[in-house]
């Protein structure tokens, strides 16, 4: 796990990133049993989120906190919110033009 | 800007391929990473799990670049993926926050399970400059030589991490 942006939220995070990590393994190989219907699902993603927020929570809220306002004492959270605003990551990329999706391409546009 | 596309496939499956993709920070093939933060995370009411990720890196500028106009060769990327367990899919997201209008690098990762079992990758990157002076093709040409080295590199970490989560596996607990 690589360094916190902040020295002082690192030991915080390579906590935090050890109990996500172990969740995370688990989490992308849901029961095949689980997936059998929308019912299922719902209840699998509930006691996967249940799981998470019991062995991962508490840690995650104070390495947020910590990483929070390393983000705001480096002036980053200013810089986040313009890159939000300007270009939202939510939104999906253009479709590449149909001659560029081959196996591998590269062009100017 | 310059459009490239690449596609490439692992013999493993989306879950173990995923995990890796994941945990590829440290690794020797990402020297230039200084820090990875998660700056938020959430399981969306489908059972998807959405995480944004602040990620510091160590850039180097060409020779050719103009002195003085980057006070330092770092670069603030964020990361923006969502992962679907019961689609096996990952959708992710990256771009440079600062330097933007030297050149903007906005890559979009696919991971999914193809019908036999192994996991097809598939990267889009768009480069842009609006830096001008006669340098713009220089820069964007720069950049999209640049990415294609960093992707054969990037895939060479998440390897090396999938071949070390393999070995794990298989020693007895």
């Amino acid at each position: 796990m690589a360094q916190s942006l902040s020295a002082e939220c690192t030991p915080l995070k390579v906590e935090y990133d050890s109990c996500f990590n172990a969740w995370f393994e688990g989490y992308l190989e849901p029961a095949v049993a689980a997936a059998s219907s929308p019912d299922a699902r719902t209840a699998y993603s509930k006691r996967k989120a249940d799981e998470y927020d019991q062995k991962c929570g508490p840690v995650w809220e104070k390495y947020k906190a910590c990483v929070q306002k390393a983000v705001k004492d480096k002036g980053l959270d200013v810089l986040l919110q313009q890159a939000r605003e300007e270009h939202p990551l939510t939104e999906p990329p253009p479709l590449p033009p149909p001659s560029a999706s081959a196996h591998s391409s590269a062009k100017t546009a | 800007m310059k459009f490239f596309s690449q596609s490439f496939l692992y013999d493993d499956p989306w879950p173990i391929v995923s995990l890796a993709y994941f945990l590829r920070y440290p690794n020797p093939y990402a020297a230039h990473v200084i820090s990875c933060d998660v700056i938020s995370r959430t399981q969306t009411s489908s059972g998807t799990l959405v995480t944004t990720r602040l990620i510091l890196k160590r850039g180097n500028l060409p020779r050719w670049f103009p002195q003085g106009m980057v006070s330092r060769a770092e670069s603030w990327v964020i990361e923006e993926s969502e992962v679907d367990p019961f689609g096996k899919v990952v959708n992710c997201r990256t771009r440079n926050l600062d330097h933007v209008k030297i050149m903007r690098v906005e890559e979009s990762v696919q991971f999914h399970q193809n019908p036999e079992g192994k996991t097809l990758q598939h990267t889009e990157a768009r480069i842009f400059s609006g830096f001008g002076w006669g340098l713009t093709k220089k820069i964007e040409n720069h950049g999209l030589t640049r990415f294609k080295a960093n992707l054969q590199r990037s895939r060479e970490g998440v390897s090396l991490m999938l071949s070390l989560i393999r070995q794990s596996r298989l020693q007895p607990m």
